[in-house]
């Protein structure tokens, strides 16, 4: 049985790299675009190996807490994959998503070209992913983190433009930076943890780390900030703004709902379950943090506010959102941990149902920015509506989902002995709500009430095609139901924060 | 098996490349068969020296008195002799194909081989009068190779090496001294040959002579602030560059400065020493150094050439951190890096040999239309950086292993600096292969309609050196086992 | 008394007379005769030198029979007998190696009183090595510091008189000094004669007196000395002097004329003062700083030369800074270290001399560095000998610069405030040694249509084209293998000559 989990991260790994090689060896031979008939091979063949694999990794989730050594990369550290409350929680909302994402992208990547490229890396890339929710040890999970950055990179630069590949090297270097970060952590822990397997609780061996706690502090910190990369925390938050607009729409929507996840779940895996969050409850590290947080919480928020292209304004928003989930984790109690898991989920779908909406925009009339967006409810009605319902929830309307997860995340601030934070964490995240609120629904407003100005204008129907619009109306609905119907998820996160808290 | 054969390992190739220039060969591929067959059949009896080690010593010469040219094998020298004749009948392959272009190939196999005798004899010297000797020599020997084009960029950067490296010598040479005088004997003993009793008052200048003969010894390990050679002998022909400044001399650099540490002057004095304290210090500045060089380079020899600056120096970490730990460390990067950079430095001299183009600018595109040459130089890249299944990361693993049990705050900045390394590294050699693969949306690709893979001769080493980065990456168990328990004796 | 023992006397007077004979004939007789003069004298050192071995311990030879303190004696031990064996062989080569330069540049009339000048400078040479008495030893300093005059003066140009001039003003400023430093030793001792004086000194540093006059003569005749022997600062003359002196001149100036008063000090602190009471006095001090200073500038002014001649000349100026700093480091084992050194470095700077010719001959006679560019191609046994010169001289295992360096290094570890300035010092003239040494041989391996030089009058020169100088080279270079690779009898040989010393 545990030898099955092999296949969601193996199956599409393979199968996408089949599909690269197949590509490049088609372009040696100088063939062609591709033909219709191509394409829609490919396209089958992607989506059965994504939903295969979907629905396996999702099964073997949920069928009992699985363990599976692969081999041993060193003396004492193997590959080990483990799937526990986290693990599943994440493979869940990847799979669900990816998918989604994928059949949208079958219509999208049309006009972007180069789409054997695309899927190949895209089933690639979701192997990876699902690896690294599996991953039961500190240095699986740096693994599949580092192979998730290189692989992911290449969806980045898709189009190939130069500010495309500089943005890449942007990501590409940041992450690595981050990652690096990460590894200080990691080379500390494994010195002064009694193991690397992930335990809830964590497995830092208070006898052997008495006496080297400054290090061990810094080691840590190192790492917060290192993964914070991938999850856009200040300071090192500059690579999200740049790389999610310029790639292609359906990997912005993956980018920021999925990949800067893995940021969250590495700082989950190594504060919750190897550090312990009583080593660093009340030092510094945890101050430092929880202002880092709430730093760019409002930071991204006003920027945000300012940013008058879309897929951009959209960039800014998921640094402020993700910096609600760390702040959430930093404050190391179960409410607010709840809430960040909460956030977790609902923002994955959330994001990427506005970022496939933007997506859908610049396929149908290629308009980018905010303020070309007026008299957009006249033209796609549907669309919008998908827009306007990600966005209530984001910005935390009840009783759509975000407001659930804020609800938590303030409450377990309130609850938590943070000091000044407590009162300090849910004003921020309140301002910030209000800043939510003004930069996404002038693109709402404008688009069903586009004012006299453009009166002029006769708006022409040109609602996306079904295959787009499906993914984008179930992404929505799931933001809007899951917080409708929130009990079972808050249930099951409580038991999570509580089994490591 | 008599002690004997190690004066043959190291005797046959340097006679038998001696005689490629007086020997009448028809034409070229019989001497390109001559010289693979001496380098296979020295190779093959360096593999029967190491699976049948002979205990005892075998005295070549004598000098004077108690300095002798010997020979024995042990541990640290296993390591070496078996990762140079794995690599040198690979890269002589490759050189048979490059050289081609470069002329004067006689001469240019003659030293070939002679060196690898050479650095043989360093790898099996039983003491360090032998091993300073095969030093002095190895420097000599590759000098013409450097030079080998002889332009004057070539002339002036074998006239630097040479500097660098006798000036080295030079400060060596008050080690070896020092340690002819006062240690209980000239050989190599795990845990150095130093005693308090003979030392007396002598003892407070062991760190400073340690220091100088260190410094001495790893100017061929490129350490600062005499690492500029390395960078400027990239001049040479590819493989020289490939073997020799990324595995042979640089390695001897490095594997004579763990000689002197663990096993002549011995970590007992100088743990704990001002003389460490600064030679971490600067290696640690190295380290961080040589990328910054790497990444500002554009020449792409020369950014490799900067990146091997700053690996050495990993190496020399390992060293300096004077725990056994240190030293596996130390081993396995030595090892690893040799595999992981000759394959870059092929992957680059594929490049120049196919298409003459030098420069990290003028290689857009060139993944598309080399995919093979540049996937393993990808790799290799990604080895050198230190992602988790490939090599790299191993060695990297094991040196911070050391560095953090050490529990020294310097050693802890040297971790730091590994990390910022890992990164300008990413930099440096990832941008390179982003620009080959992902040449822009609007560039020409008609302008490198010429570019291909080159033929099996240069490409069978390429795909052998990305078997073994895997190999080690993902299954490092047995040879990092060999490696602590060589280290276990100290 | 056996007859082999009257061979030092024979060797001696023999070569004295083949001076004045040589002036009577033609120069290609008086070449000949020179040659086998050379060569019986070296046969006949060979012998004494195979006696003295067997016998295991010197022996005085009385001339005349006159016992001291009225005779004149003649002292041989082990290191007599093999320096002037030695010598008789380096001058044998450079004396073969430099003759076609003298059939250029020494005018047809005068050939023969050029050898007139090496026999009397060979006598007064082997004179220096043998003799017991320190006025004798005086005599045949002067006699030395004429005939190496005249073999400076014989070129005949504005230059080599410039540099006659010069070196006979110091060599007689030195010899003047050293005879001050021989009357206040007669004054004080009453004796002429080297174990005499020897005899009262000791017992005269045993009771503390006349201390200063002992000091102040020691000084007196170590200075003198120096000032013969080029240690800086009284180095000025030297340059020109070899520079531009012909080549057997240059190459017997620099490895045997300075060498043999370096001998006759050794000889003088182990024979005449005790190496006792010299390492007693701040003498020694003086001469390893100086000694130092002079490894280090003597290179670093070879390094800013550009004529290869004066380049080769200058780094002699630190060789001898290297054979002071053994003394200096007032240890036997730093005394055998110089002896050595005076050896490897004879052999090896009469290498040098010799090939740097071969490579002006192929090089249109021009001395000039950047004429010399691809030289080693056009004359590959001088360039391969030059090779193996500039080796020795930076130290390179299997030559003999190698194992001069590790005895002094050996010798400098074992004193304990000398220690760390003599193994930097080395460190660095290596370096300095390597800079300019290894620069002259890439030159010559650089070939001159890659360095962009236009032809001038190249030529090819094989080694059949000149066979006195390519047998010389070939000897020159295997000497130098001897000395690296089979020091340990030649070592032990010096030891216990010094032993006999005393």
């Amino acid at each position: 049985m545990s030898g099955l989990m092999l296949l969601p991260v193996f199956l599409p790994i393979l199968a996408g790299s089949g599909i690269l090689v197949s590509s490049v060896t088609a372009k040696q031979k100088k063939a062609p675009d591709l033909t219709e008939e191509a394409r829609n091979k490919l396209h089958l063949f992607s989506a059965a190996v994504l939903v295969v694999s979907a629905v396996l990794a999702i099964v073997l989730a949920w069928s009992g807490d699985l363990s599976l050594t692969l081999f041993y990369l060193m003396k004492d550290i193997p590959v080990f994959f483990h799937i526990d409350g986290i693990g599943r929680v994440f493979v869940t909302v990847i799979s669900v998503v990816w998918t989604a994402i994928c059949i949208y992208s079958f219509v999208y990547m049309k006009h972007e070209g180069g789409e054997c490229r695309f899927f190949g890396l895209y089933l690639v890339v979701y192997g990876v992913l699902v690896a690294l929710t599996f991953s039961g040890n500190l240095v699986t999970m740096y693994l599949f983190y580092e192979l998730m950055t290189l692989t992911s990179m290449p969806l980045v630069l898709h189009n190939g433009s130069r500010e495309a590949i500089m943005a890449a090297l942007k990501y590409l270097f940041y992450s690595m930076c981050g990652a690096y970060l990460g590894l200080f952590g990691i080379f500390f822990l494994y010195r002064y943890c009694s193991s690397l397997t992930f335990t809830p609780g964590g497995t830092l061996d208070p006898v052997l780390a008495s006496g080297h706690e400054g290090i061990l502090l810094i080691a840590i910190f190192a790492m917060l900030l290192g993964f914070g990369v991938k999850a856009g925390m200040l300071p090192l938050h500059a690579w999200l703004p740049t790389a999610h607009p310029v790639a292609p729409s359906p990997a912005s929507a993956a980018l920021s709902g999925i990949i800067v996840k893995c940021g969250v779940l590495a700082i989950i895996r190594s504060v919750y379950y190897i550090v312990g969050p009583d080593f660093i409850r009340g030092t510094w590290v945890q101050t430092t943090w929880m202002v880092l947080a709430l730093m760019t919480v409002f930071l991204g928020s006003m920027l945000a506010f300012r940013e008058p292209v879309l897929k951009k304004r959209l960039a800014y928003s998921t640094v402020s959102q993700i910096s609600y989930i760390l702040f959430g984790l930093s404050a190391l109690s179960q409410t607010a941990m709840t809430g960040a898991l909460l956030h977790v989920v609902f923002h994955a779908f959330i994001k990427s149902t506005l970022f496939l909406v933007a997506g859908i925009v610049i396929f149908q009339t290629g308009r980018t920015k905010v303020e070309e967006l007026r008299g957009l409810g006249k033209e796609m009605p549907k669309t919008l509506w998908c827009y306007t319902f990600a966005s209530l929830a984001l910005i935390g309307i009840p009783p759509a989902s975000g407001f659930v997860s804020k609800w938590y995340l303030a409450q377990g601030a309130l609850e938590a002995e943070i000091g000044i934070f407590s009162w300090l964490g849910p004003v921020v995240l309140l301002v910030s709500a209000l800043l939510t609120a003004g930069y996404l629904f002038p693109v709402t407003m404008h688009g069903f009430f586009p004012g006299k100005s453009g009166a002029q204008n006769v708006w022409k129907k040109q609602e996306p095609p079904y295959r787009m619009l499906l993914p984008v109306a179930f992404l929505a609905l799931m933001a809007v139901l899951l917080g409708v119907f929130p009990n079972p998820l808050i249930q099951y996160f409580g038991q999570i924060a509580a089994s490591v808290l | 098996m008599n002690a004997a054969i190690f004066a043959v390992v190291i005797l046959l190739p340097i006679l038998a490349g001696a005689l490629i220039p007086l020997l009448p060969f028809r034409n070229r591929t019989w001497m390109m068969v001559y010289t693979e067959a001496v380098v296979l059949l020295t190779s093959g009896l360096v593999f029967l020296t190491l699976l049948n080690r002979p205990e005892e010593a075998f005295v070549l010469f004598r000098f004077t008195g108690n300095l002798s040219i010997s020979f024995r094998l042990d541990g640290l020298g296993t390591v070496f002799a078996g990762l140079v004749s794995v690599l040198w009948p690979l890269a002589s392959l490759y050189a048979f194909e490059y050289m081609k272009h470069e002329g004067h190939e006689k001469i240019f196999f003659m030293f070939y081989t002679i060196t690898y005798g050479v650095t043989l004899g360093i790898a099996l010297s039983e003491d360090i009068v032998t091993m300073y000797c095969f030093y002095e020599m190895l420097t000599l020997v590759t000098l013409p190779l450097i030079m080998h084009t002889l332009t004057r960029e070539a002339v002036l950067a074998s006239r630097t090496y040479l500097y660098y490296s006798l000036g080295g010598a030079a400060f060596a040479f008050i080690g070896m001294i020092f340690i002819l005088s006062y240690g209980s004997t000239s050989n190599f003993v795990p845990g150095g040959v130093l005693s308090a009793a003979v030392l007396g008052d002598k003892r407070s200048w062991v760190p400073l002579i340690f220091l100088l003969c260190f410094w001495g010894f790893s100017v061929k390990a490129a350490l600062f602030p005499f690492s500029s050679w390395l960078p400027q002998a990239g001049v040479a022909p590819t493989p020289v560059t490939a073997l020799l400044h990324a595995v042979a001399v640089v390695k001897a650099g490095a594997f004579t400065t763990m000689r002197i540490t663990y096993y002549s002057f011995g970590t007992e004095f100088l743990k704990g020493t001002w003389a460490q304290y600064v030679l971490m210090a600067v290696i640690v500045f190295t380290i961080v150094y040589g990328c910054s060089r790497a990444l500002k380079e554009t020449h792409l020899k020369r950014r490799l050439a900067w990146s091997t600056v700053s690996n050495l120096s990993y190496i020399l970490f390992g060293v300096i951190l004077m725990t056994p730990l240190g030293l596996v460390g130390a081993l396995s990067h030595m090892i690893f890096h040799a595999v992981i950079k000759i394959c870059s430095f092929f992957c680059a001299g594929a490049v120049i040999y196919k298409t003459g183009r030098n420069y990290v600018h003028e290689l857009n595109g060139f993944g598309r239309r080399m995919p093979v040459v540049f996937g393993i130089f990808t790799i290799s890249s990604l080895a050198l950086m230190g992602v988790p299944g490939l090599c790299g990361f191993i060695s990297k693993w094991n040196l911070v292993r050391a560095a953090v049990a050490s529990e020294n705050p310097l050693a802890y900045a040297g971790v730091a600096a590994l990390l910022i390394s890992a990164l300008l590294t990413a930099i440096y050699m990832l941008s390179i292969s982003v620009r080959a693969f992902f040449p822009g949306r609007n560039f020409d690709m008609s302008t490198i309609q010429d570019v291909e893979d080159p033929n099996w001769m240069m490409l069978l080493p390429l795909v052998l050196f990305v078997i073994l980065m895997f190999y080690f990456g993902l299954h490092s168990g047995p040879v990092v086992g060999a490696l602590e328990s060589i280290t276990a004796v100290l | 008394m056996a007859f082999v023992q009257n061979l030092p006397f024979i060797s001696i007077i023999l070569s004295l007379f083949a001076g004045p004979l040589s002036s009577i004939l033609s120069g290609k007789k008086a070449k000949w005769i020179n040659l086998a003069v050379i060569t019986i004298i070296g046969c006949m050192s060979a012998a004494v030198l195979g006696f003295v071995l067997q016998s295991g311990k010197p022996y005085v030879y009385m001339m005349g029979h006159f016992p001291a303190p009225w005779g004149n004696e003649i002292r041989v031990g082990l290191l007599e007998a093999s320096m002037a064996l030695f010598f008789c062989v380096v001058m044998f080569l450079c004396m073969l190696g430099g003759s076609r330069e003298r059939s250029l540049e020494v005018e047809e009339p005068k050939e023969n009183l050029y050898y007139v000048m090496v026999n009397l400078l060979l006598s007064s040479l082997l004179a220096l090595i043998y003799t017991n008495d320190l006025f004798t030893a005086y005599v045949f300093v002067e006699i030395n510091t004429i005939s190496a005059c005249g073999l400076i003066m014989i070129r005949q140009n504005g230059r080599t008189i410039e540099a006659a001039t010069r070196y006979m003003i110091m060599s007689l400023l030195g010899s003047g000094l050293f005879l001050l430093g021989i009357c206040f030793l007669y004054d004080v001792t009453g004796h002429l004669l080297m174990s005499n004086i020897k005899e009262q000194v000791t017992l005269l540093s045993e009771s503390g007196t006349y201390h200063i006059p002992l000091l102040v003569s020691l000084g007196l005749m170590s200075i003198g000395l120096a000032i013969k022997s080029a240690l800086y600062p009284f180095h000025a003359w030297l340059p020109d002097a070899y520079g531009y002196s012909t080549l057997s001149s240059a190459a017997i100036l620099s490895s045997l004329v300075s060498k043999g008063y370096i001998f006759l000090l050794v000889k003088i602190f182990y024979r005449v003062i005790g190496f006792d009471v010299v390492r007693d006095s701040k003498v020694i001090n003086v001469l390893f700083v100086f000694g130092i200073i002079g490894m280090i500038i003597g290179s670093i002014d070879a390094i800013k030369e550009s004529n290869i001649r004066r380049m080769i000349a200058y780094s002699s100026i630190a060789q001898i800074g290297y054979i002071y700093m053994g003394f200096g480091l007032g240890t036997t084992a730093g005394v055998i270290a110089s002896v050595f050194h005076i050896v490897s470095h004879a052999a090896t700077k009469a290498l040098l001399f010799v090939a740097a010719s071969g490579l002006t001959d192929a090089s249109g006679d021009s001395t000039d560095f950047f004429d010399l560019t691809g030289a080693g191609y056009r004359n590959k046994l001088a360039g391969v000998a030059f090779t193996v010169g500039s080796l020795s001289m930076v130290g390179f295992p299997m030559f003999a610069g190698f194992i001069s360096k590790l005895l002094f290094a050996q010798a400098g570890v074992e004193s304990s405030h000398k220690m760390l300035m003599t193994l930097v010092a080395l460190a660095i003239s290596t370096v300095l040694n390597a800079v300019y040494f290894m620069k002259t041989v890439i030159r010559i391996y650089t070939p001159e249509w890659k360095a962009g030089i236009e032809k001038k009058n190249f030529t090819k020169v094989t080694a059949m084209q000149q066979p006195a100088k390519s047998v010389a080279l070939v000897c020159f270079i295997l000497l130098n293998l001897v000395l690296g690779l089979g020091s340990e009898p030649i070592i032990r040989l010096f030891e216990n000559g010094l032993k006999m010393f005393a």
